[in-house]
């Protein structure tokens, strides 16, 4: 009710107004009682705290907007309300090496996660069945003794090594942890699961570069950029940081514009942006690459040499790629022989230039070879660590810094629950969602419903949370301290920290000072507790983790170990002042003795029973999934499509008349090992043989924005993998799709008339 | 001519009434509210613009404010300002930001953990601080959220307008009551008085 | 009682300033992150997937995707659309309360206390860039807690637009004023140029010859949107150059 309504009302002859579900509250806030404030802040006036971004692995740091306000919260078991310091707006850091500033749209609505009304408020126990999502509120105290003594009797029967923990890729100090809990527990190390893993990708690098890294790309002072299947501007890697990067390139060198290239089957919001956007077919990109080498050593455009340890990975590199001719590979790629030419003497005229590959191309059988084509010819233009080509980050010397995943997600997450021969007797779930994220296929759910104890630190039920006995909630990023080693973006060394940003809303507690809780009370059932987790809290452990940087040249000069510590934590972190390159890895035999052969991928299903090649691909707003249940990234257009709430399949139109599919006609899409349906959208920049699915939609379990909205394509892919990472080539597989209803559920930004009826497309 | 313009005026108005009242009646004009059943661990409740019974939707219309609240504790201003204390020393931040501070139990403890402890008044603000409660007071100054006005404190300060211009004069009161409308009229004089800016976009946005 | 040492000294005045903005397609990659941006810092609200459905969507700026050409030789352009701040504004001419008006920095304004929702502004509107609150806006506890304090929460029937983030030129004034000094370009900028991570944004004085806004303005890529309709729009759009242009700004 508001004066604009009591006009409405009163001019209608009046009417009898009921009191809105808000108005209850308001009345509830009036008998509540105020604490008094933690902290003091002046009313209205905008305080900026550092923090750090966790919504991807980039690790950009954030600047907070902090004001005062009035938030219901819960003290001492008693609910009340209390004046506190509330994050208002994220903003990026400008000090920061990976992000200056500037942030993504992920990042913002990282305030979402924080203010999420489906945020666990408290510690729950299950009393229903698995999966029904029935708790009950127990304590702290009763929590964490509970996990403790599970743990503690597990341990006892001699069945350490049965317990398993299970999250994604780690780049902080919660990473050396967690490891260093399993290991003084007695358990294996932890499993890291993350559905687009780049693992592929890692592995290559090592293998033509000696780094077991993402490569940094320098764009801002490239001349040319050829990029196969990477959707660097939207998803994929740091993507702010490339971005930058990509601005400078376009318009920040007077008289000088770098030109970029695409190459991929389906247009990506990056592959939008080309100048000149290659259709070439999904797993031959890799022969592409080679390709372009075999040009430039032909017309002695460029020197075999120049690739180094990168071209010898390469089958026939020193016989001159005779095989790889343009016109032996044209009908293989969909790449006319004349255009690979031009392509790669532009390539070789306009150097700086640098090739990215990430994606498709590495999601298939053959993803190995394709990474390793594109280092070598990365290398054979020089752009190896040398200015507008690639880097990669060195890592700050912390006291302890959190391993390097050298296992790809499918293939650990298979040895070492699915298929692990010993029975697994507790599981602890930390920001990992594998029953959303996996194949069917797999039976991840299947496999974690036989657990007996599962314990999440989840922030939210999802899928796999729902089957957790015991939840024991994290603090949101803003509530609690954090610290990140970005893998990439930078080209010097980081290490970001901030303090947190404002006090919890619920009644939470941060994972890390969870387990050291429980490492204490296990006490003596844990190796050498006190060498392996002498902290008492996170905090300390990530003074002693930043202490040694004191005594390197960085980004903060101070001499006493408070003021450093202090310093650090105002700027975000600490950045070193050199940029020398990371160590190499020795090269090793199995190094020097690895030649990839590069040729076409094996696609999974029959071409005519299934004529499409299926491409899951990570979506602009969701990622991989887990921002589905922040209501901003929902209702934020999709910039291809302009979809807001919504899954769809994109069809090539021509195809779409072929089969009479028409926009928003509901359309199933069948592979070998299931089927979903969703909206069709008929999109342009997709081949006529390809269908394509964003990742992220078709969440059971995730809150009130996420569940039961739309199609999830991770369901329908096939188990295939690329044989030597064992990662999941989740480009590999074929479907096919029909027409089974009109109307789908497509709500499009874009195109319709607004408020015109007749272009509704809902229900 | 005066006709014309007159029936212009009114078809301008009817037109105008019209188009509210149609949309509301065309319907669409139904609340976005989704009703779901969330478990009890999670939040549920809708906070939404405008949030008022009948009455208040009445009185925010007319812009009628209330002139004096009911305040936990009888606060004797005069005594205060009788005593030489500043304004700014509870009110704090009124010469920075928008919104001036109202003192929490904490502030007034620092000088009546000795002063004046016996009186009833004391008595009933050291309970609240000894339970480790705020004092629950009540805005006295306060505009509607459909003003839409984005006041500042800070720039009045500067500008050297008094603290009584608008709140009265604060030696002569207990609890601080509504003194001054503080009505748009009210606010467009001193501005023009003073030259300054009248734009719409000074205050409302 | 208020300090009064300042009544005597002469009055300090900033500078009129004339606002604008430049949006360089070459730099923008669609990534929405000034979407986003905006959607925090005006508390906008998020209108769900029904009312959506209907076209109700708001947001104050959004990428627009032109395609050109067919499969394979097809072509995308992205342009960030937001309120053309024109100075010759067709929604300011048909608000019969005046509602949206053009105020002496050149802002067009938009003043939620008259506007009754006759919607005329936005069928006027070339660029579709009004937004009519159609719902009553609500935020699922707590999300309304990150509601900025700065800006006015508008309710159902009214109509709103983007503001060049006013109260952010609001603080950077009285701020400045309070230092006794004019501002400095690139002080502060709108939520959505702060956030832009190619920099394609660039807000500014139209009227400083120095500012960065006004001299990309000059461009010899620059251009603004629907020019024919004669409404002098304040963004000036920098087209997408060519491959090794010879002339950048």
């Amino acid at each position: 009710m508001d004066r604009r309504t009591f006009l409405k009302l009163s001019s209608l002859g009046g009417a009898t107004a009921a009191l809105s579900a808000c108005d209850k509250s308001g009345k509830l806030r009036g008998q509540m009682i105020r604490f008094i404030p933690e902290e003091r802040l002046v009313p209205g006036v905008a305080i900026w705290k550092t923090s750090l971004c966790r919504q991807c692995c980039s690790g950009c740091g954030l600047e907070v907007r902090v004001m005062e306000g009035e938030a219901v919260v819960t003290r001492h078991g008693q609910r009340g309300l209390m004046q506190m310091g509330l994050a208002k707006k994220l903003e990026g850091n400008p000090e920061h090496p990976v992000n200056r500033g500037k942030l993504c749209a992920r990042g913002h609505a990282g305030l979402q996660v924080t203010y999420n009304p489906d945020r666990i408020r408290f510690p729950l126990r299950r009393t229903g069945p698995r999966g029904s999502g029935q708790y009950r509120q127990v304590g702290w105290d009763e929590a964490v003794t509970e996990l403790s003594t599970r743990l503690g009797s597990i341990s006892s029967q001699g069945k350490a090594g049965s317990v398993a923990f299970l999250t994604r890729a780690l780049r902080d100090q919660r990473g050396v942890l967690v490891q260093r809990f399993l290991a003084a527990y007695g358990a294996p190390p932890a499993v890291r699961f993350e559905f687009f893993d780049d693992a592929v990708l890692r592995r290559a690098n090592y293998l033509s570069f000696g780094r077991y890294q993402l490569p940094t790309f320098d764009l801002a002072r490239a001349n040319y950029v050829i990029s196969f299947g990477a959707d660097f501007l939207s998803t994929w890697n740091s993507v702010v940081a490339q971005n930058r990067g990509y601005g400078a390139m376009r318009q920040g060198r007077p008289g000088l514009r770098g030109k970029f290239v695409q190459v991929e089957a389906r247009m990506s919001p990056t592959g939008a942006n080309a100048d000149e956007w290659v259709y070439a077919k999904p797993g031959s990109e890799g022969l592409l690459a080679v390709s372009l080498a075999q040009v430039m050593l032909s017309e002695r455009l460029r020197p075999a040499e120049a690739a180094r340890e990168a071209g010898a990975r390469i089958e026939g590199w020193t016989q001159g790629l005779s095989d790889y001719s343009p016109e032996k590979v044209q009908d293989q790629t969909g790449v006319a022989a004349a255009r690979i030419r031009r392509l790669a003497r532009e390539l070789a005229a306009h150097r700086p230039a640098v090739a990215i590959v990430a994606g498709v191309p590495l999601a298939q059988t053959n993803g190995l070879a394709n990474a390793l084509a594109v280092n070598a010819l990365n290398a054979l233009l020089d752009a190896v660590e040398n200015p507008g080509g690639i880097f990669f980050t060195p890592r700050p010397p912390l006291a302890y810094l959190p391993s390097v995943e050298e296992s790809s997600s499918a293939k650990s997450l298979a040895e070492r629950i699915l298929n692990n021969p010993v029975p697994i007797e507790a599981l602890l779930v930390y920001e990992a969602n594998p029953v959303f994220a996996s194949p069917a296929t797999w039976h991840v759910r299947e496999t974690l419903e036989k657990i007996p104890f599962i314990a999440s630190f989840g922030s939210f039920i999802d899928e796999t949370s729902i089957l957790a006995d015991l939840i024991l909630p994290d603090h949101s990023h803003l509530e609690s301290w954090v610290d990140h080693v970005p893998e990439s973006g930078s080209t010097t060394a980081v290490a970001s920290v901030a303090a947190p940003a404002m006090l919890p809303l619920h009644h939470t507690r941060a994972m890390p000072d969870v387990l050291l809780d429980v490492a204490h009370r296990l006490g003596p059932k844990l190796d050498p507790v006190e060498s392996a987790l002498p902290w008492k809290s996170y905090q300390e452990m990530l003074q002693s983790a930043f202490e040694p940087l004191r005594n390197h040249a960085g980004s903060v000069k101070a001499q006493k170990a408070d003021d450093f510590w202090s310093q650090v934590q105002q700027n975000g972190g600490w950045w070193s002042e050199q940029s020398d390159p990371p160590p190499k890895a020795p090269a090793t035999a199995e190094r020097s003795a690895t030649v990839v052969k590069v040729a076409q991928p094996e696609l999974d299903g029959d071409a005519r029973d299934y004529p499409f090649n299926f491409l899951p691909y990570a979506s602009q707003q969701f990622g991989d999934g887990s921002h589905a249940n922040l209501p901003w990234m929902q209702e934020m257009p999709d910039v291809i499509s302009t979809a807001m709430w919504s899954t769809w399949v994109e069809i090539n139109p021509r195809t779409a008349e072929r089969l009479s599919i028409r926009q928003g006609d509901l359309v199933e899409v069948r592979s070998q090992h299931g089927t979903l349906q969703a909206p069709a959208l008929l999109a342009p920049g997709i081949a006529p043989d390809v269908v394509a699915m964003p990742v992220g939609q078709g969440h059971e379990q995730y809150g009130r924005y996420a569940s039961g909205r739309g199609a999830n394509p991770i369901k329908i892919l096939c188990a295939r993998v690329e044989p030597e990472t064992g990662a999941l080539a989740w480009a590999a597989t074929r479907v096919n799709i029909r027409r089974v209803g009109t109307r789908g559920k497509l709500v499009l930004f874009g195109g319709a008339l607004r408020e015109s009826p007749r272009n509704y497309r809902y229900r | 001519m005066k006709h014309g313009v007159s029936a212009f005026l009114v078809a301008i108005a009817v037109g105008g009434v019209a188009s509210i009242l149609l949309p509301f009646l065309v319907s669409g004009y139904v609340d976005g509210n989704r009703q779901s059943a969330s478990p009890s661990y999670v939040t549920s409740g809708k906070c939404s613009a405008s949030q008022m019974s009948f009455l208040a939707g009445a009185k925010e219309y007319f812009g009628i404010y209330p002139a004096s609240v009911r305040q936990p504790i009888a606060f004797p201003h005069k005594i205060h300002v009788k005593n030489g204390m500043p304004c700014e020393t509870c009110h704090a931040g009124v010469d920075e930001g928008q919104q001036a501070a109202i003192p929490g139990a904490a502030v007034c403890m620092t000088c009546h953990q000795v002063i004046a402890t016996n009186k009833p008044e004391i008595k009933k603000l050291a309970s609240y601080y000894r339970k480790g409660e705020e004092v629950p007071w009540r805005r006295v100054y306060w505009f509607y959220p459909s003003a839409h006005v984005d006041f500042w404190h800070g720039p009045h300060i500067r500008a050297g307008v008094e603290c009584q211009s608008c709140h009265g004069d604060m030696r002569k009161e207990t609890v601080a009551v509504r003194k001054a409308g503080l009505n748009m009229g009210f606010c467009v004089n001193c501005h023009r008085s003073r030259h300054v800016s009248t734009d719409c976009t000074t205050c409302h946005y | 009682m208020a300090p009064a040492k300042e009544q005597n000294q002469k009055a300090f005045r900033l500078k009129r300033r004339n606002w604008g903005m430049a949006v360089d397609e070459d730099r923008c990659t669609g990534c929405e992150a000034c979407v986003v941006a905006c959607h925090a810092e005006n508390n906008i609200a998020t209108v769900g997937e029904e009312q959506a459905a209907r076209g109700r969507a708001m947001h104050w700026i959004r990428i627009e995707r032109y395609y050109e050409g067919t499969f394979p030789d097809i072509k995308v352009k992205y342009q960030p659309v937001l309120c053309q701040q024109c100075d010759n504004a067709p929604c300011e001419a048909v608000c019969p309360t005046y509602a949206s008006y053009h105020n002496a920095e050149g802002l067009n304004a938009q003043i939620y206390n008259r506007c009754i929702g006759t919607r005329y502004c936005a069928n006027a509107c070339p660029y579709e860039d009004r937004y009519f609150n159609f719902v009553n806006p609500a935020w699922d506890e707590p999300l309304n807690l990150q509601l900025n304090p700065d800006v006015s929460v508008r309710s159902v029937g009214i109509m709103e637009k983007c503001t060049f983030c006013i109260q952010r030129i609001r603080a950077a004034e009285i701020n400045a004023e309070k230092e006794k000094r004019q501002l400095k370009d690139g002080e502060f900028n709108p939520a959505c140029v702060q956030s832009c991570p190619t920099e394609a944004l660039v807000f500014g004085d139209l009227d400083d010859p120095e500012s960065r806004v006004s001299r990309l303005a000059k461009s010899n890529r620059a251009a603004k949107l629907l020019p024919d309709l004669g409404t002098k729009p304040k963004v000036t759009y920098l087209r997408r150059g060519s491959w090794y242009d010879e002339q950048n700004t």
